[in-house]
Parts: C-alpha cells; structure tokens; sequence
C-alpha cells in the first residue's frame, strides 16, 4: 500500500442532524494542492474534532469553513461545503455575513488592542445596533458562557492584552460567540496554553456544545477523546477515517488509525 | 594564579575599549557642544530682547530690532499644515499596499517608496519653486482672487501675491516630501502585525474598513504616533525645501496665501550676509528650532519605545 | 440588512480612498522625477563634468562642484565610519547597557533626527569662526557630523544581531576582547556595516543646508580643503535661486546628478544587505 492510496470510511451523523458538510472538498496554495477529495459531515450541536499529523491539512481544511483563506490570492478551494444546505464556496456568498455565522478561534490568543469589553462587543456591534444596557447584557452573557466572568467582571474597561494567555483565549472564544454563531472554528486553541488553562478551556467548551457547533483542530489525541462527540483522523490532505469518537478510538476501521491512535506512526 | 598567568591579557584591549569610549563620548560631545555654541551665539539676542524675542514679529536689520514670532509661526504653520495633508495620504498608501495592491505590484512600489524618501530636500525645493508654484499661481491663486470678494472670510484667508511662493504652496511640497518617508514607516508597522490578529478580524465578519480601522490601526497606534511626531520633527527642521517656496518675509503671516518664513529658511537665506545681533538673532532662532524639535524627537521617541506586540 | 449594506458601502468607498490616495503620492512623486529628468537630462553633457562653475550667460559646466562633493563627502566618511563605528561597537558590546549607554544612544537618536541646518550653525561657532574663515574642512564635518549617527545607529543594530555563540565562542578560545570584536563580530557584520555606510553616505551628498555656512563655495577647481570649497548642492542652490537661464539649467542637471547618485547608492547598500532582509 503506497502512502497515497489507502480507503477513505465515513460513519456519517443521521442526515436530518446535519449543520455542515464538505463534499469532495479540494484545496490549493497556488499549485500545490494540499487537500484531496474532503468530505465531512458535521453533527450540529457537539463537538467534532479533526486529528492527524502535522501537515496533514486538518488545520487548511478548518479554514475553508469560513473562507478565512479568501485573504491570501492564490489559495482556493474546489467542491462543496455546505453550510444548512448552502454552498459556501459559492461567488456569490457573502463572506462577511458567512463568518458571523461560522466563528473562528486561532491557535494563539489575539485579543484586539481595546478593553476586555469592547473585544466582545465589537463583533456585536458590527451587525446590531444595541442600546448600552442591551450591550452589558450581551457582553455579560458572552463572558459568562465563556465562563471569563468571574475572572474579569471588576476590570472590563482594561486592556485585553492585559490578561493572561488562557484567559485571553477564552475572551477570544467569548469575542466569537457574542455574535451568536451558529458553528464555531476552533484552531488548536489550547497548543499555546498550560494545563490549567487548557482545563478551563475544555470545560468552556464542553459547556458551548449544547447549543453551539464545535469543530476544533488539535494535535493532542487526549483531548480529542476527552472532548468531542465526532473525530475526523486526517492524513496527507485525504480524510483517512471519520465517524463517532468513541468508534474512531476504541476499534478504528482503517488501520492507518490505529497506527497513529497507537501512536505507532506520527 | 596560573589562571591569570597563564596569558597576558592583550594590551590592545583596554586602547580599543578607550577608543570605543571615546566615540561613543564625541556623540554626548557634539550634542553638548550644539547646545552650547546656540546659546552662547544666541546670547546677545537673548540678552537684548529678552522674552520679546519669542513674542515679537518685528524682523528689522535696518534698525537691529529682531523678534522670532513670524519664523515660529511659519514654521509651526508649514508643519502642521504639511502633517495634516501628507498624514492621512500616508496612511492610506500604506493601507493600499499592505490590505489592496497585489504583492507583485506591492513590492516594487513599495521599494520605489522607499527609495524616494532618501531623495534630497533640495530636489523638493526645486520642483516647487520651478514647477509647482508658477501651475499653483496660474490655476488656483489667480482664479481664487478674481473670483472672491477680498472682504469676506475666505477673501482673507486666501489673499496673497498670485506667485506661488507662499505658506500653502511650501506645505504642499513639505507634504510631499514627508509622504515617502511615513508612508514607509507605516507599511513596516502594518507588516508587524501579527497575521492571527488580521485574520480573527476577518474571522469574525468584519469587512477589510472594519479590521483596519478598528483593529490594525488601534493596534499599532502609539507606533503611529511616534512616526507622525518624526515626520512632524522634519517638517519643522527641514530647510531647502521650504527655502526655495515660502518666499521668505518676516511678517506674522495673515493669511494662508501669504509668504512667510521658517526658522530654518530665515538662517539659511541671512547667515552669510549678517552680523552683529543679525548674527545673534539668527543663532537664537537656531535655539528656538533645537528646543522644538527636541521636544518632538523626545516625545517620538517615548511613544516609540512603548509600542510593544 | 440596511445595515450589511451601509457597511459594504462604507468598505467600498474605503477601497476606494485609499487607492486613490496611492495613486495621488505615487502621481505626485512620479510627477517630480518626470520633472527632474526632462529638465535635467538637457544640462547633461561632457562638459558638465569637464568644465568649472561658469559666470552668468556663459557656458559651463560643474567639474569643480562635483570634485568638491567627492571630496568633502569623502572626508566626512572617514570621519563618520572610523566614530560611528566605534561608537556602536561600544554601544552594542560594551557599555550600551549602563545608564551612560542608554544618555549615548537617546543623543544618538536626537543627533540623527536634529534638523542639518543646526549642525551647520554648530561647525561654523566651533571651526568656521575660530579657524577665521569658511573652508572645506568645515564642510567635511559638518557632513560627517551628519553621518556619524547613521553609522553608529547601524552598527549597533547589526552587531546586536550577531549571535552570542560567536562572542562565546571567540571568548572561550582565549581571545581578548578586542581580537574577537575585531576578527569575529566585525567580519561577521560586514555587509551590514557597509550598508550603513552606504546610507549614511546617500544622505549626505544631498545635504545642502548644513554647507551654506561651512563650506560656503566656490567658483574654481581648487583641492585646497582649508579655504572655501565648492559643492554640488553649494552650486545648485544658488543657480537654482538666479534669474539666469543656464544657471538654472545647470542646476536641474546638478539635482540630476545628485538624485542618481543617491538613488544608486541606496540600492547599492540594499542589495548588499537583500539577504539580511528576511531576519
């Protein structure tokens, strides 16, 4: 079996259950091309987790969800991503109403250089008009659900940056949701973190998932065991195994998985 | 022991460390000395007018009475004005090249960019006096004038000698020549921005106004600051440029369209001809531009060194 | 809705600006170089470079303004690179961390900024009066003066950042300070250096302010660097200013001049310095 050739097995969520879903998903940086054939079917509400090695394209395929990668010429994508049915990847898709429904979270902290309250109202304010008590109220909310409250409610009006890295990461977290989205990217959001703050992390988004999609990369199969409802396992740009966490970790389908689940390759 | 006998230390070390001492000591020197050489050379001017000096308009080497208000004003004026127009062009030119232009465009341009801000002012000057002021006077100064009733606000405020050797016309080229120069520093200060922060920007829905406005600006702001405050420490101390255009009467400028004079072009066009208090007066203006421009510098430089990523 | 469209409009009239700002400066900026060359390219000919500064109306060209630019420019290197040098390899290596390092580098900072036309007032109270009169000398430190603070501003960066493995490891063999600055730090630093004397250099030969009262001018050929001397940017100012039409001919093919010369100069300094750039 050459590296490149091996069975892509799906265990789709029920159909009905379905919030987003790339369809035979190619992606390009100039003329490399970096995924091959992508599909993945998200379950809406619960966390979905996308494994594999470095470069393997887990992190390249997050960002066609919102078509952050629009910003660099070259970069394109081909195939379908559905979003509640619509194809994303559309030209005519307003891209900017498409990131208030789909959120993202980097890997490193990057709270705007304002205070802690405007970080999270700013999003808001981009697509409501809000009066200032409905304003505290969705910043309030926000916080709390990015479970920041506690930690912050005595100094909104100081500098996001001057919060520690995890807290700053949750505001990050607290920032997408306070405009309400309905699916939120999550880009190794813990990797620049200690375990403290990766815990509360965990904890926060365990919470979101009730009413909020999750999609998160990460490299720390731990975590994704711990956390996620579905898990893709990615390799060299093809999505090798993708179906319920708990099938993926305890009997994969595709050997190539449990090789790296083992820890035998990667 | 056998450590340190075991080699002599080199005799050249402590000569070159001496030596290295040295230079870095004619720098404290040479600075020490400017100020010294402007005050003594100022004093007699200082001494005879005394705080008048700053506050009066009267330029006179007829009658030996001198008074810095006109070129401190001139200069204060060509500054701010040069700053206002060549700021927000600044600004966005460096948007465009860092948010807009394609990279294969970008680079060339923004090394051409680059280059001109190391033109020399002389050039700026000349291109004012031979170019700029005689198309000013001819397409904008004589309509204006013909046009307005001389008596109302905009009448006086642009009244002057249709020759295009005016305040406006010497802030216009001060602009200009300042443009290359903040345009470039303001690309490097967008390039330091962390991608992520361009990105979660986007990532939330905010179209590209939105994320320069509201985030890549206020995040390099005090940088921004700092930059704006060089830029205004050259329009105040830059001399050729504003030689050749301002056409150089001491008066207390009245309108925008009138000549005037810096405080560098006032000591560049007498020093060779004067004497005396002449002198004096001269090398105290030269005191007067020093204390502004080292205030500019200082603050620049504090703003500078807080900018922190 | 209203409001997704108010927002579109408001980035596209965004767009929009700054563009049209770009196209504005660089319009601007093209507008001068244009000018620069269409006046100047007809002053260029052989005997601009063969023949002295001429009286009004008569032919001539700029031999001995060009000689007296090499030459106090020249001087004024030796000067600026043998301090700023030193300076900086102080700064960076030995004392730029006591508080008398940081007084160094904040007037260094002051000096490179300060308006040139003051550095000309301080040479002529400290060498034009006490030397009894304006003369090349003046000029050339005056120029260096002006240079001094790029150099050592350059040297400093560049030496800070050469790795400290290079300092311990000349350091562990046994060699004196001296000898490792000198035949580790220096040569490693090399090119850098050398663009900032490059740059240095770009900047001066264009000054004309800071020459007005040292180096004054002069008519003639002269290699005597203790009377007044002549410069390219002491020959064009005052052609440029005189109601003569072959002085100011002569004074656009000076600018000319000096523009290439600085242009070429920076990219010389650049493109010895292109693989620094991706630090």
């Amino acid at each position: 079996m050459s590296d490149t050739d091996f069975q892509s097995v799906i265990t789709p969520p029920p159909a009905d259950q379905l919030v987003l879903e790339t369809r035979n998903l190619n992606f390009y940086y100039g003329s490399n091309q970096s995924l091959f054939g992508v599909s993945m079917p998200v379950k809406r509400n619960g966390i979905t987790a996308l494994i594999g090695p470095s470069g393997c394209g887990k992190s390249t395929l997050l960002r066609t969800m919102n078509r952050i990668y629009d910003l660099y010429p070259g970069q394109r994508a081909e195939g379908e991503i559905l979003v509640d049915g619509e194809n994303i990847l559309g030209p005519k898709v307003d891209v900017t109403a498409l990131r208030a429904r789909v959120g993202m979270v980097f890997q490193k902290p990057t709270p705007f250089p304002m205070s802690i309250y405007d970080n999270v109202a700013f999003g808001v304010k981009l697509y409501h008009k809000k009066s200032k008590s409905q304003m505290d109220e969705v910043v309030e909310k926000a916080l709390r659900r990015a479970a920041l409250w506690d930690e912050v409610k005595d100094k909104l009006q100081k500098s996001g940056l001057s919060l520690s890295g995890g807290q700053q990461q949750r505001l990050c977290v607290a920032r997408g949701i306070a405009v309400e989205p309905e699916i939120l990217l999550l880009d190794e959001p813990a990797s620049a973190l200690d375990p403290i703050s990766t815990a509360k992390l965990e904890d926060t988004l365990e919470e979101l998932k009730r009413d909020l999609t999750i999609i998160i990369v990460t490299h720390n199969l731990q975590q994704a065991a711990r956390l996620s409802d579905y898990t893709g396992f990615m390799y060299l740009g093809k999505m090798v195994e993708y179906g319920p966490t708990e099938e993926l970790f305890v009997k994969p389908k595709v050997e190539r998985t449990s090789d790296y689940i083992g820890g035998r390759f990667g | 022991m056998s450590l340190q006998s075991a080699r002599h230390p080199d005799p050249v070390d402590p000569i070159f460390r001496g030596l290295a001492f040295a230079a870095a000591t004619t720098l404290l020197l040479t600075l020490g000395g400017l100020i010294v050489a402007l005050m003594i050379g100022g004093w007699p001017a200082i001494s005879k007018f005394g705080f008048g000096f700053l506050t009066s308009s009267t330029w006179n080497p007829v009658t030996e009475v001198y008074g810095a208000a006109g070129p401190i004003v001139g200069t204060l004026i060509t500054a701010v004005l040069s700053l206002a127009i060549a700021l927000p062009i600044a600004v966005c030119v460096s948007v465009f090249l860092t948010q807009y232009c394609p990279k294969a465009i970008a680079q060339p341009v923004s090394t051409a960019i680059e280059l001109l801000a190391g033109i020399p002012s002389i050039v700026y000057g000349m291109w004012g006096l031979f170019v700029f002021a005689p198309w000013f006077a001819r397409t904008v100064q004589l309509p204006i004038l013909t046009s307005l009733d001389p008596e109302s606000f905009w009448g006086k405020l642009l009244a002057g000698v249709p020759n295009g050797a005016n305040i406006f016309t010497a802030s216009i080229v001060l602009a200009i020549m300042i443009l290359p120069y903040m345009s470039a520093v303001f690309r490097e200060l967008f390039r330091s921005i962390p991608p992520q922060v361009r990105e979660a920007a986007f990532g939330l829905g905010c179209t590209s106004y939105e994320v320069v406005g509201s985030v890549l600006i206020p995040y390099v702001k005090k940088g921004m600051i700092g930059v704006v405050m060089l830029g205004f420490g050259r329009a105040l101390g830059e001399t050729m440029a504003v030689t050749f255009i301002i056409g150089n009467s001491h008066r207390f400028p009245d309108s925008l369209f009138a000549s005037g004079s810096t405080l560098a072009s006032t000591i560049a066009n007498e020093f060779n001809e004067a004497s005396g208090v002449h002198l004096a007066s001269l090398i105290a203006l030269g005191l007067v531009l020093f204390l502004i421009t080292f205030t500019v510098l200082a603050i620049a430089r504090a703003l500078l060194s807080s900018q922190r990523y | 809705m209203d409001r997704a469209l108010r927002r579109k409009f408001a980035n596209q009239a965004f767009v929009v600006i700054c563009t049209g700002a770009a196209l504005v400066a660089l319009g601007a900026l093209a507008l001068i170089m244009f000018s620069l060359l269409t006046k100047g390219v007809g002053g260029v000919d052989l005997m601009l470079f063969t023949a002295d500064t001429p009286a009004p109306d008569s032919p001539g060209g700029l031999r001995n303004a060009i000689i007296g630019s090499i030459l106090m420019c020249g001087v004024a290197m030796m000067i600026a690179v043998v301090i700023g040098v030193l300076a900086g390899t102080w700064l960076a290596e030995i004392g730029g961390d006591t508080p008398y390092g940081h007084v160094v580098r904040f007037l260094n900072d002051v000096l490179l900024s300060a308006p040139s036309i003051l550095i000309g007032l301080f040479v002529y109270w400290w060498v034009v009066v006490p030397m009894g009169g304006f003369s090349g000398w003046a000029g050339a430190i005056a120029l260096g003066i002006l240079a001094t603070p790029i150099v050592t501003r350059t040297t400093e960066d560049i030496l800070n950042l050469q790795p400290n493995a290079l300092r311990e490891a000349g350091m562990a063999l046994g060699a004196s300070q001296w000898v490792t600055v000198r035949s580790i730090i220096w040569k490693a630093a090399g090119a850098g250096m050398l663009t900032g004397g490059l740059l240095g250099f770009a900047r001066i030969s264009g000054e004309t302010a800071p020459l007005l009262f040292t180096a004054l001018n002069n008519q003639f050929l002269s290699f005597d660097m203790s009377k007044p001397f002549a410069s390219l940017p002491g020959a064009i100012y005052p052609f440029a200013m005189s109601p003569y039409e072959t002085w100011n001919t002569l004074a656009w093919a000076g600018a000319l001049l000096i523009t290439l010369a600085v242009l070429g100069v920076n990219i010389l300094g650049r493109w010895l310095a292109r693989d620094k750039d991706h630090k």
